[in-house]
């Protein structure tokens, strides 16, 4: 009997033991203040809890208060001795994330930046978020399609330790790619991201690819072979939610090139329009619903908008809808801090 | 299992006694020689310990029967011993038995070891496993092997209630006791296997009732999902599956197996999609199996994260050895294990890496289901990377198949052909040629290209072996079918009696015989087309061809010679009798061929008679002066009589037979043409109208439709004209006549008297003219109410085509509007009396003023304000009926309103094409690209098009974005999308290539422009113009400055009337005199010569050159 009311309770316990931010240094572990916490002030401030380390930058150290037989005690370590840092997701790290998806690049510019601003003193440390916040940043400059900036950051980024990381360097390749596409220089694009392709393996990248590659063929009018490219993103990598939209969008733009009076009996602005709809219903509050209700006629428009408020009132699926999947648990899990 | 991968899952699945096995007999020895030596072991190695050493060594190398023969060496020899080390030899000799598969000596050798020794093997091989709860569990599966399940059963019970066994071997029983359950319904009625995977079920869900931390737990767990999997509970699969994953250690084995797994997952979803009955269940499992096959890891993702397991490992071995030069048992084994590991991981990365076909299987499973969810372009471009990245695939007939299929759906028959083509080539031996060569066939038959099918089916009877019975058949009748498609009806004929000897059970034999009787017919062999159908209908008294016989055999009647009329009409009465209530599809669309022919019947007995009438007629006039006349005048009223009465049944049986067409588009079509002839010549104009408006209200969006409303149209106004009137006339002209001729007499007798007063003569003339101008006043009269009455009518037809117009006028999307507006506008038009310009128009003429108002009060307007698209429309038309009346700033400014109050998508092509054209011509660019970007965007397949493509290029061009304005070009060109904009697109791209020194395709473009006799016009002067002006930009000497003056010459020598080239033309020689050739002179004199042209006179180059001259 006892030992049943013990398991809730330890369970409760297993939940609260989740890990905390720390830095491990040699020999021992330190719990670490999450400057992203914030209290319920006006204007919100960080929540410090002084047993845990603090850090400060312009020192370059890491504070702490230590009870010692009753005597509080400052403890101060280097940034430079942290060999280790164990650190979930910062949550400002995941809100830029999702501005990206959003379409707001300067809302996830401004959260990546205090990610990147307290991990700088540690990026080169196995589990700094630094560089993963890199890649978001240089996503959300792509966003902005500011040259200049995203030239200026990368150049800096690229001398950095983490850019050889086989996946930040494919991410750099990435951007660079994205650079060149907007400099129209749409062949060479082709040529690499093909190349590219057969290099990477992980599905987001492979997804990314398949749609910077396929926004270069369509800006050289190859519209099949864009239409082809951006299909095979929800085919093979359907649970890529974020690019999904994206390349259902360059999808529904080619069919709309591809189409013609010869082509008449394919119906193509049909089915253009057909996954114009597939992104209003399956991803209503992406930046691409919003610019898929644009090109859709407005009737048709009315259409999707009703049905995707049927189903998110739980109706049923019309035929052909395939909702998007989100990813799976094992595969959402961020090595970019390993 | 479906694939071949199973290979690698098996590997995995087999982790279970793996755990148990893997390390249990390599180091147990050394471990108790150290800890335990033998007495002899300092000095010597004693022979027992060598032999065991022997034995282990053996069995590490999978020989277990060399292994067994040593421990039983062994057994023999070690009597006095201690019992531990008996115990050793004991399990040891029943792994070899197990490993040999040799089950009953497995059996009695491990019930000896678990009988005889109840501590095991002690500390022997572990310090926590005396290897008694592996034993059992080893003894359990050898059971199992036995189909001993009974007591492989008892024994596991015993492990899963005893409290005091070890955690592991727990979970291990309960999880072998669900395999074994299930394994033992493995034969058995459905039922009994349901309700064994829930038992199964149960058992697995107390075996991870604590979590899956352990591989023990994660092995039921796995299991779990499995039986989950089996028994269609998907959504607790996949539950239990993303736990899993996500605990997993991320080891290749755990890896290969969560992504088997999810691919089992997803076929058990494809399985049971397969076999649902419910459409709505089938595309959730649809659905359900392409998540997982998409979440399943690809091969590039699968090598690498091996890749990265390996090198892992390999390094920890490193790092071990490296740090333990002299490792303790303990770090040997460590060292050992991290080895073993390797190896594992090594060997499964082999395995999967000698499967070729893992990639290409997945996008195979994703591509059929794309296909069953009718998403036919992403099943294609599925296939497409198979044959990309897969070509080997070793199912790529498979996907061939379907890549056809998908290419069909998408309706893109020439490239499914081409894929058809290309697998009979290379795969010309596989099984599924035939199959594919019948569709290569079917698609060509589809399309009506019956040679190209024949071949396709010839060639599949020529070289394919393994065809069915069946297969043969169908495609025998399918040769015959397109013989008789292509109108070959004696080879078709032959066809199908061939058809009929060789298979004579055939379930299509009803159709060849009625379509051999119809090769008959259609040869015009009418009797033998009587005997076919005779035997078609003894042998099939009521089969499905039969009121398709009958009405055949009336024409039989009808065509034979001499022709049976009555004998005709009465068939076809007879099949009106029997089938007018019958509403199957062909009786339905055969009626009106039925009706036809009575019609045809009624008209060549209308024929005959009119001979009669002739030959009546010249009696009549033969006899004009006999008392016989009359006799004659008599029989020819009365054949008159009949042939009216036949000629009004003709009428009447095709007036049934269009009234009974709508479903046959080819009797309609011929039957209206009939009636055209005979209707109106009648002066039955009402009925000729009502007629075209009961079938234009059949469907107003039918392409034929505003055919039929214009014969609505013009039978209402005809309608006017009444007979009556020409009647009334002539009687008015009779009555006068008389009278006339008696007052002439009168004059003429006066004046050939000799005494009469030029006052009575004047006076007798007077009568005259009082009665030609009462006679005229009569016929105005007459003519007035005739006036009225067309008026009248014309008015009806006006409001039957606003009633048409206003019916669509609110719908964007019907194109035909704009049609119909146009035709309105244009009838309106016609009705203004038009007057010179600057001359005032005479009062109360009906003027465009007034014609506006009427059309807007046509349009109704005012009853649909709310609707932005009608009131677009209203402004359209306004614009229209300007292009008629010749006031082009009246459609400027009607066109402007729509550019200015409506945005793109609240219009459709029609008017997004004019109105761009007009804002284009006006220079509100902005707008106008606004207008064409959205034809191009979501128009691209109207007639409209190609404004859309013109009209950017212009833009871009005016803007000189050259690069941009070729490439708008070359895309309409090179698409074919050119509809009236060919000319447009052809220049724009002209001058675009000269403008980026492209100059040897521009000459090419221009001189086609120039030398094509119906682009004469404008755009010819303006050719020559471009290309005297590119050999200027190319000249460098005298030669190449006098072949662009030639040019120039050309233009303003042809051109005057397109004063703008000619002016530019004229200036351009004149500088290149002046300036190249020095030749002022000639300059002055063609300057002057230019500035005389009326034309000329007023244009910018005038100006210009005027300043020039005077230069000179």
């Amino acid at each position: 009997m006892r030992l049943s009311l013990l398991l809730p309770a330890l369970a409760l316990l297993a939940a609260a033991s989740s890990p905390a931010q720390t830095f491990v240094f040699k020999g021992e572990r330190w719990e670490i203040n999450d400057p992203f916490k914030l209290d319920n002030s006006i204007p919100p401030k960080p929540v410090v809890d002084a047993k845990k380390g603090t850090i400060n930058v312009i020192k370059g150290t890491i504070d702490r208060v230590s009870n010692s037989g009753g005597i509080e005690v400052t403890l101060t370590r280097k940034l430079t001795e942290v060999t280790e840092v164990i650190w979930p997701l910062p949550s400002r790290l995941k809100d830029a994330q999702a501005n990206v998806s959003r379409g707001e690049p300067a809302k996830a510019l401004d959260n990546v930046e205090a990610v990147l601003k307290f991990f700088e003193p540690i990026k080169n440390v196995p589990g700094s978020w630094w560089a993963r916040a890199s890649i978001v940043k240089l996503d959300a400059l792509d966003r902005l399609e500011n040259d200049a900036a995203t030239e200026s950051f990368l150049a800096a980024f690229e001398k950095e330790e983490a850019a050889k990381l086989p996946e930040v360097a494919t991410q750099i390749q990435l951007a660079r790619l994205m650079q060149r596409a907007r400099k129209g220089e749409h062949e060479e694009v082709v040529k690499e991201s093909t190349e590219l392709l057969t290099k990477v393996d992980t599905a987001e990248l492979q997804a990314r690819l398949h749609l910077v590659k396929g926004n270069s063929l369509f800006a050289s009018k190859k519209y099949e072979a864009a239409m082809a490219t951006y299909l095979r993103v929800p085919v093979f990598f359907g649970s890529e939610t974020e690019i999904v939209p994206k390349a259902l969008l360059g999808a529904a733009r080619s069919f709309r090139g591809m189409d013609s009076p010869a082509l008449r009996d394919q119906k193509l602005e049909a089915v253009s329009n057909r996954y114009l709809y597939d992104i209003i219903v399956s991803y209503p509050v992406s930046k691409e619903a919003e610019e898929a209700k644009k090109m859709l006629p407005k009737e048709e428009r009315a259409k999707a908008e009703a049905d995707q408020k049927k189903i998110a009132a739980g109706g049923p699926l019309p035929e052909g809808v395939i909702m998007a999947k989100p990813k799976l648990a094992d595969e959402e899990k961020v090595e970019g801090n390993k | 299992m479906l694939i071949k991968e199973s290979r690698t899952y098996k590997l995995a699945k087999a982790t279970l006694l793996a755990v148990l096995i893997a390390m249990t007999p390599v180091i147990g020895d050394l471990r108790a020689q150290t800890k335990k030596p033998l007495p002899t072991a300092e000095k010597k190695e004693d022979p027992l310990s060598l032999l065991y050493k022997d034995a282990i060594k053996n069995l590490e190398e999978k020989k277990y029967k060399e292994a067994l023969v040593i421990f039983e060496e062994l057994d023999a020899k070690a009597v006095d011993v201690e019992p531990k080390l008996k115990a050793v030899v004991s399990f040891q000799k029943s792994l070899c038995h197990f490993f040999i598969r040799d089950w009953p000596r497995a059996e009695a050798e491990l019930t000896a070891f678990l009988d005889k020794y109840p501590k095991g093997t002690e500390d022997f091989l572990s310090d926590t496993d005396n290897r008694r709860g592996t034993a059992e569990l080893l003894l359990i599966e050898a059971f199992s092997k036995q189909g001993k399940w009974e007591l492989a059963l008892a024994r596991l019970e015993k492990i899963r209630t005893n409290t005091l066994a070890r955690p592991e071997e727990r979970v291990n029983a309960f999880t072998l006791s669900a395999q074994i359950i299930v394994d033992r319904a493995k034969s058995s009625p459905e039922d009994v296997k349901k309700a064994a995977y829930a038992q199964g079920i149960a058992l697995l869900k107390q075996a991870t009732a604590d979590g899956i931390s352990t591989p023990e737990r994660r092995e039921a767990a796995y299991k779990l999902v499995e039986m989950y999997t089996k028994l269609g509970l998907a959504k607790e699969a996949t539950q239990l599956k993303n736990e899993i994953d996500a605990k997993s250690n991320g080891s290749p084995v755990e890896v290969v197996r969560s992504n088997f797994q999810r691919l089992e997952i997803g076929d058990a979803r494809f399985g049971a999609a397969e076999s649902a009955a419910d459409e709505n269940f089938r595309a959730d499992f649809y659905r359900q199996a392409l998540t997982n096959y998409q979440g399943t890891l690809r091969r590039a993702n699968l090598s690498s994260s091996f890749g990265r397991a390996i090198e892992a490992k390999q390094t920890e071995v490193e790092t071990l050895t490296k740090n333990f030069p002299k490792p303790s048992p303990e770090q040997a084994a460590n060292i050992e294990k991290a080895k073993q590991e390797a190896a594992q991981f090594k060997k499964i990365q082999e395995e999967f890496n000698a499967n070729k076909d893992y990639d290409a299987f997945i996008s195979y499973r994703i591509g059929l289901c794309l296909l069953e969810l009718k998403r036919p372009w992403e099943a294609h471009v599925a296939f497409l990377d198979i044959f990309e990245n897969s070509p080997g695939f070793t199912r790529i007939s498979g996907a061939y198949y379907y890549h056809i299929l998908a290419l069909r759906r998408i309706g893109r028959n020439n490239e499914a052909q081409a894929k058809c083509k290309e697998f009979i080539s290379k795969f010309p031996k596989d099984d599924q040629v035939s199959a594919i060569a019948l569709i290569l066939g079917d698609i060509s038959q589809e399309r009506e290209e019956y040679p190209e099918a024949i071949a396709h089916y010839k060639w599949v009877l020529a070289n394919v072996k393994t065809l069915t019975p069946e297969v043969i058949e169908e495609i025998d009748f399918r040769v015959a079918a397109c013989l008789f498609s292509q109108v070959d009806w004696a080879p078709a004929q032959k066809a199908f009696e061939e058809f009929l000897k060789k298979h004579e059970r055939s379930p299509v034999r009803q159709q060849v015989l009625y379509m051999n009787a119809l090769c008959s017919f259609f040869q015009g062999k009418y009797k033998e087309t009587k005997a076919d159908f005779d035997k078609y209908e003894q042998e099939y008294p009521k089969g499905q061809f039969i009121p398709d016989v009958r009405y055949r055999q009336a024409i039989v009647k009808f065509g034979t010679s001499p022709r049976d009329i009555p004998g005709t009409i009465k068939l076809c009465e007879d099949w009106l009798k029997d089938y007018s209530k019958n509403n199957t599809d062909e009786v339905i669309s055969q009626m009106p061929e039925v009706y036809t022919l009575i019609g045809d019947a009624n008209i060549a007995l209308a024929d005959e008679i009119d001979k009669k009438v002739k030959a009546a007629d010249l009696d009549v006039r033969l006899n004009a002066k006999t008392p016989e006349k009359a006799k004659f005048v008599e029989i020819k009223t009365k054949l008159e009589k009949e042939k009216e009465a036949v000629t009004n049944k003709a009428i009447d049986a095709y007036e049934a037979a269009a009234k009974s067409a709508r479903t046959n588009p080819q009797a309609l079509e011929f039957v209206l043409g009939e009636l055209r002839k005979l209707l109106p010549g009648r002066g039955e104009h009402k009925r000729m109208r009502d007629l075209f408006k009961e079938i234009f209200d059949w469907n107003h969006n039918d392409p034929k439709s505003m055919t039929y409303l214009y014969e609505v149209i013009r039978s209402t106004e005809r309608m006017g004209d009444m007979p009556e009137f020409a009647a009334e006339s002539e009687k008015v002209r009779k009555n006068f006549s008389t009278q006339l001729a008696a007052a002439r007499k009168k004059v003429d007798e006066l004046e050939r008297r000799d005494k009469v007063t030029k006052e009575e003569v004047d006076a007798a003339k007077a009568g005259v003219k009082k009665l030609s101008v009462e006679l005229e006043a009569e016929l105005a009269k007459v003519e007035v109410k005739r006036q009225v009455s067309i008026a009248d009518q014309k008015k009806r037809a006006l409001k039957i085509l606003s009633d048409a117009v206003s019916e669509s006028i609110n719908d964007r999307t019907q194109e035909g509007t704009e049609k119909l507006i146009v035709f309105l506008a244009e009838k309106l038009s016609r009705k203004i009396k038009r007057v010179k310009p600057g001359t005032k128009p005479e009062p109360g003429a009906y003027t465009s003023a007034e014609a506006e108002k009427e059309l807007v009060k046509l349009l109704r307007l005012e009853d649909h304000r709310e609707s932005l698209v009608a009131q677009a429309r209203g402004f359209f038309a306004l614009g229209q009926l300007a292009v008629f009346t010749r006031e082009p700033e009246k459609t400027a400014a009607n066109f402007a309103k729509i550019a200015a109050n409506y945005k793109a998508e609240e219009l459709n092509p029609t008017i997004l094409a004019m109105v761009g054209d007009s804002l284009l011509s006006k220079g509100d660019q902005k707008k106008a690209a606004d207008f064409f970007g959205y034809i191009l965007e979501h128009s691209r397949s109207t007639e409209y098009a190609d404004y859309g493509f013109a009209g950017l290029a212009e833009i871009a061009f005016a803007n000189k974005k050259y690069a941009d304005a070729l490439s708008l070009c070359n895309e309409a060109i090179d698409n074919n999308i050119l509809m009236s904009k060919e000319l447009d697109l052809r220049f724009t791209r002209a001058r675009a290539l000269a403008e980026l020194s492209k100059y040897a395709e521009a000459k090419k473009e221009f001189e086609e422009i120039a030398k094509t006799k119906e682009w004469r016009g404008e755009k010819t002067a303006a050719s020559l113009y471009w290309l005297g002006l590119m050999a200027e930009r190319q000249a460098t000497d005298e030669k190449g400055y006098n072949e662009a003056i030639a040019y120039y010459r050309r233009c303003y020598m042809t051109w005057k009337k397109y004063e703008v080239w000619a002016a530019k033309s004229y200036f351009a020689s004149a500088k290149l005199f002046a300036n190249k050739l020095n030749q002022k002179d000639a300059a002055k004199a063609l300057l002057k010569e230019m500035l005389e042209k009326d034309r000329i006179k007023d244009t910018r180059e005038a100006a210009e050159a005027k300043a020039f001259l005077l230069g000179l």
